[in-house]
């Protein structure tokens, strides 16, 4: 059996059902924008717009798009329980496909989508001022692919034990919004107070948020080795997409076979 | 040749009033045959399936299944994906099946046109009526071209026709296979197109065999009776050698002598004499063993 195989599939059933839900698209990236427009429009005034290296404007795009990200990647991941409460999760386990292609197809299209939404969050950089190259994009890209493979890993994870969309709602927010708003997304983590940059420093999103913003030329996570915001954003994806694939096989074992 | 090998499965929900005992050490085996599972809702049919089917495990016992023989699941709601066309969701089975293109493209075209999807292969799940998503469900199940086919309760839901022409399409892909199929069904007249009946209830196998052996063990005629004084019926039915339950103001007596239709006491309200059916032997049991409850 390959597993490459029912990868490939499910990340199409994925991609298809993205195409035939517009709306999913549209409010993963109206809300973060909408988000960019309060945040910059009620800040700007109160702490300037030279504060950073970029103005605040520009400053906070990685951010919004890293939050677009979030949002299409909470999507991606909760549709696991209404695969679950429609059947079709189940039909894909009593298949002969193995268990990590289920986590594969979702990780793999999810990712995709949502990176292409954050893409287009961060083509409005030129139009505020901040200068792209493509070298910077496509590192920018993968930075946003790392967070959402981390957190749709982290989420089919919790997918599996959690068994309502309004309870797997409710605690992906309670973890993933502050992990935001402590990753820098919306503040510069160099400038912050003391205890608010240990915290950031243990946020695994604070480093791909500087991973990200190192790629559009863009000041990371200052005083650190280079490359170790990559290291630890790859790192972090990896375990996340572990995680999800062990719980998944920890809830469902095979049978065995009847001896002629 | 034995398909799968069932032996002494055990499942209890855990309940805060008390564990609920939904399989009490089941054992059967399943050969070249069809079976109906047959018993009232939550007599333990869809944990049974559940545990066949490998979503569910068991507490204890086991189960072997052959291994060249694949399975086809078909559980009580369609796993199909309603934003997928019928082509698309039967695609996907395939690819999870680790079939090849062709080989899914040759099947797709050979079951659409058994179960009369073909008209339908480019249409969303969502848009089909329920009887139409059902036979989509059956020819996912089908695709991989399974040895062992289960169906749990698969006309649950649909109107009379589109039950007819479901089962009318199983039992020609049927025909022409080698399949086992083991379907749940709480309808005696569903059960009654098997090879071979369980009656199960309260998670444990109540009787099991073919329908006429079933039908059989009531002896040849039964006698239906509806009387407001069912204690005189029953001493009736004694004092002339018949078995009978009763429940309510209905009784049911067993191994009747057509010349006793007449001589019934306590001035019924209706006497019937009949052969008997496979929804005989079920109330029978009704009457006699289940307790009612379970899973």
């Amino acid at each position: 059996m390959s597993g490459f195989q029912a990868a490939v599939a499910l990340g199409k059933r994925e991609l298809i059902r993205q195409v035939r839900q517009p709306s999913r698209i549209v409010a993963s990236i109206l809300t973060p924008m909408l988000v960019w427009a309060f945040f910059v429009g009620g800040f700007s005034g109160a702490i300037g717009q030279d504060n950073t290296d970029q103005n605040l404007t520009a400053y906070m795009i990685p951010g919004v798009a890293s939050l677009t990200v979030m949002f299409a990647s909470i999507f991606a991941s909760i549709s696991l329980i209404q695969d679950r409460h429609d059947g079709v999760l189940r039909a894909a386990l009593i298949s002969p496909a193995p268990r990590w292609s289920i986590v594969a197809g979702k990780v793999g299209a999810g990712a995709l989508v949502a990176m292409l939404q954050g893409l287009v969050v961060l083509a409005s950089l030129p139009f505020v001022g901040a200068e792209l190259s493509i070298v910077g994009v496509v590192g920018a890209c993968f930075g946003l692919a790392l967070i959402s493979v981390a957190l749709i890993g982290l989420g089919l994870g919790l997918a599996w034990i959690v068994d309502s969309s309004q309870g797997f709602h409710g605690i992906m927010n309670a973890v993933l919004m502050p992990m935001w708003l402590t990753s820098g997304a919306v503040f510069p983590i160099n400038d912050a107070a003391g205890w608010l940059r240990m915290v950031a420093m243990v946020n695994p999103l604070s480093w791909a948020h500087s991973a990200i913003r190192s790629s559009l030329g863009m000041t990371g996570i200052e005083g650190m080795p280079v490359g170790l915001d990559w290291i630890v954003s790859v790192g972090f994806a990896g375990a996340c997409v572990v995680l999800a694939v062990a719980v998944m096989g920890q809830a469902t074992k095979r049978r065995a076979t009847l001896s002629e | 040749m034995r398909k799968i090998e069932v032996d002494q499965l055990q499942v209890v929900y855990p309940n805060k009033d008390g564990d609920r005992v939904a399989l009490d050490g089941v054992s059967l085996t399943i050969c070249d045959e069809s079976i109906a599972l047959l018993g009232p809702n939550g007599a333990g049919k869809s944990t049974l399936m559940g545990v066949l089917a490998g979503t569910q495990a068991p507490q204890s016992g086991t189960v072997l299944q052959n291994e060249d023989d694949g399975m086809g699941v078909v559980f009580q709601t369609p796993a199909l994906d309603e934003l997928l066309t019928v082509r698309e969701n039967l695609e996907l089975a395939g690819a999870l099946h680790g079939m090849g293109k062709d080989a899914i493209q040759d099947g797709i075209g050979s079951l659409v046109n058994k179960l009369g999807l073909k008209d339908r292969l480019n249409q969303q799940v969502r848009h089909l009526s329920g009887g139409l998503k059902r036979r989509t469900d059956v020819a996912r199940a089908l695709l991989p071209e399974p040895g062992v086919l289960l169906l749990d309760e698969p006309t649950s839901g649909l109107d009379v026709e589109a039950r007819a022409t479901l089962w009318s399409a199983l039992d020609s892909i049927r025909a022409a296979s080698e399949m086992s199929v083991l379907y749940a069904t709480h309808l005696t007249e569903e059960a009654q197109r098997a090879d071979r009946v369980i009656l199960i209830a309260n998670g444990k196998i109540v009787v099991d065999g073919s329908p006429a052996a079933l039908t059989q063990s009531l002896g040849s005629h039964v006698l239906r009776i509806r009387t407001d004084d069912a204690p005189t019926v029953e001493a009736w039915s004694e004092s002339i050698g018949c078995p009978c339950v009763s429940r309510g103001n209905d009784v049911l007596i067993s191994h009747a002598n057509p010349e006793n239709a007449g001589s019934c006491p306590g001035d019924p309200e209706s006497v019937t004499l009949a052969a008997p059916t496979l929804e005989d032997v079920y109330l029978w049991h009704a009457r006699s063993t289940f307790s009612g409850g379970g899973a």
